[in-house]
């Protein structure tokens, strides 16, 4: 090497053969950051369909229920036999939190008890794969009317699916249905555990052996939360063991204790095109 | 180096080194989220941002740890290497836009503290497949923010350049976790091998490129001297080191930059003070010893900065007998004066001289 092929960063001009070879080099890294660009950017799991309405408040009339999990019932038409078909929202809070403390203090403040009544709520809509949630924040005002008490005509339809195991996910149907994509999964699990820390309801997402998507609220045996006990399960692959009871359009899985969650091996969940069976219960759409 | 410090001079070639990195994470970040947008109409935002900012400062991290090795290997990979802080301080603060929206996202608007949600909402840390992996991105966020703070000479002085290497050497460290952060993270929920398989290909070439300059270090620092006689040793002959270069030998573990100038031998230690950079693969410029990393200079006869500055590195007893070289490998202490070994040079190469 020369003199002057002697490298020197703080001297104003590099050397021509270090220019030449640096400006080689340059051309090659940008290269490589599209290729890699382009090549990470096709390789991920396509995004779900889900959608989160932010900033924009939907107003929604329909009954009021507190069990088994907060939620309005909203008359959505008729079907063929021109009896009336609902639709049952349920409600989750502001943030990483449930909607059970935010109805609580609307209770409160209007001195109300808003189970089986007719309200209007304002909030915001999140939805995906045929389910419909409804984000209520304190801070928008979300009772906007109470309108009567709703007649027993209205009440859940329940249908008991006995006992079964199925195999699924656990999820946080907020960030699952809308809020965050992905929604499920180990990149996820930290949010879901924290979501679900915060009251919103374990929903136990299973694809059957059609490649449908079907979506299980968690309960114990008893209708009392399992947010607790679910925690250390969530976002990786679990069989349960529950009683179902098919609630309108939503079906909830009694679980009896946290023994009745054991995890299973990824392998066991199905795969859409594959002969894997992962749900074990023959009929619970 | 020096006894005062000045705001950093943006001479031609950092303001060229800038504006490559701009120009670089600019382009991967477009089309990153380009590419996302155009084949998922069903994308989010912020998951593009976390994604293409936690690839991009992979993808820099790779860039950084490579330059080391290829200078190594090849000189004319030393432009990359003299502004490589800005290269750190750029994928540090990309990690950081990364970190800082996953945080917001992930662990925000929740029932406890986002930074005590971190560590508790997954407590299965005796799981390997369940591990929380975003633990181990924090802790790598820590080191690449310990490392970009202390990037400038300031803290090189104020820590000793010592501490400063060593601090900096936790790259490897932080490395590793971003690593485990990967594999324990979205590795396990992509369906797609190509993220894994450019995760495995990126270590596999940095492990490479590190094996391959060690191994020629290695191969310099196991030469054996035989030839010894009262302390010396007996190392090339006199023709052997080209004029204003150098060149460099290990003995008894004490690496040596033995430098030719005006028909003088002179032998310094062969380490910087400034970042530890090989000074005996620098040249003479303007009667300094100037090293090839970052150019910090050194008189040949004494191993001191030219004053102001204050650097002092060992010297060594040379000798010549006729055309061989023979070098003491006992370190005189740092900037102890030596007059340089005059180099016989044969009249036909001096009747050449002339010609």
């Amino acid at each position: 090497m020369s003199n002057n092929d002697f490298y020197i960063g703080w001297m104003p001009k590099a050397p021509g053969s270090f220019a030449r070879h640096t400006k080689k080099v340059i051309i090659a890294l940008l290269i490589l950051a599209v290729t890699v660009g382009v090549l990470l950017a096709t390789a991920q799991k396509k995004f779900s369909t889900g959608q989160f309405e932010f900033g924009r408040l939907t107003n929604i009339t329909g009954v009021y229920f507190k069990e088994p999990v907060p939620a309005i019932k909203v008359m959505s038409g008729k079907d063929l036999l021109g009896r009336a078909s609902y639709i049952t929202i349920p409600l989750i809070g502001y943030g990483k939190f449930g909607a059970g403390g935010i109805i609580l203090d609307l209770e409160k403040e209007k001195h109300l008890d808003l189970v089986k009544k007719e309200i209007t709520l304002k909030g915001t809509l999140l939805y995906n794969d045929g389910k419909l949630l409804m984000q209520i924040d304190a801070a928008d005002d979300p009772l906007v009317s109470v309108n009567k008490a709703a007649g027993e005509n209205i009440l859940p339809l329940q249908k008991e699916l006995g006992e079964q195991t199925i195999l699924g996910e656990i999820v946080d149907p907020k960030c699952f249905f809308g809020v965050m994509k992905p929604g499920e999964g180990k990149p996820h699990k930290d949010c879901a555990i924290r979501c679900i820390s915060g009251g919103i309801p374990p929903v136990l997402k299973v694809i059957n052996n059609e490649g449908e998507a079907n979506y299980y609220l968690l309960m114990g045996a008893q209708g009392e939360k399992m947010n607790q006990a679910v925690k250390e399960f969530v976002a990786a692959p679990v069989a349960v063991k529950a009683k179902v009871v098919k609630y309108d359009d939503w079906v909830i899985l009694y679980v009896t204790d946290k023994k009745s969650i054991s995890p299973v091996s990824a392998r066991q969940l199905i795969k859409p095109g594959s002969q894997t069976i992962g749900c074990i219960a023959p009929c619970l759409k | 180096m020096g006894v005062s410090y000045l705001a950093v001079g943006w001479n031609r070639q950092k303001k060229i080194y800038d504006w490559f990195i701009f120009a670089f994470c600019v382009l991967y970040l477009s089309t990153f989220i380009a590419i996302t947008a155009i084949s998922n109409p069903d994308y989010t935002f912020e998951t593009a941002l976390i994604r293409s900012t936690a690839t991009l400062a992979i993808l820099l991290l790779h860039v950084i740890l490579s330059i080391g090795p290829l200078t190594r290997i090849n000189k004319k990979f030393l432009p990359l290497l003299y502004n490589r802080r800005h290269l750190g301080v750029t994928m540090f603060t990309i990690a950081l836009i990364h970190g800082s929206f996953s945080i917001l996202q992930f662990h925000a608007l929740g029932n406890v503290n986002p930074f005590v949600s971190l560590f508790t909402a997954n407590t299965q840390y005796n799981s390997v497949s369940k591990f929380p992996f975003q633990a181990l991105g924090f802790f790598a966020l820590v080191i690449f923010f310990l490392m970009a703070i202390t990037s400038h000479d300031f803290w090189l002085h104020t820590l000793s350049p010592k501490i400063w290497k060593t601090l900096h050497l936790f790259v490897y460290l932080a490395y590793f976790l971003v690593i485990m952060h990967v594999m324990l993270g979205v590795v396990q929920y992509e369906t797609n091998p190509v993220l894994f398989v450019m995760v495995l290909a990126g270590a596999a070439a940095l492990i490479t490129l590190h094996l391959v300059a060690g191994t020629r270090e290695v191969r310099k620092d196991n030469q054996l001297f035989k030839l010894k006689s009262e302390g010396f040793v007996y190392v090339c002959e006199s023709r052997d080191v080209p004029d204003n270069c150098a060149k460099i030998f290990c003995i008894d573990k004490e690496r040596i930059a033995l430098f030719r100038f005006e028909d003088k031998l002179y032998a310094i230690h062969n380490v910087c003070k400034h970042q530890g950079g090989p000074l005996g693969e620098g040249q003479i410029i303007d009667g300094c010893i100037t090293c090839p990393w970052h150019g910090y200079q050194y008189l040949p006869q004494n191993g001191q900065s030219p004053l102001p500055f204050k650097e002092k590195v060992n010297t060594y007893h040379v000798k010549v007998a006729g055309s061989q070289v023979w070098l003491n490998p006992q370190p005189l202490p740092e900037g102890t004066e030596r007059p340089g070994a005059a180099i016989i040079i044969p009249d036909n190469q001096i009747i050449e001289n002339v010609k």
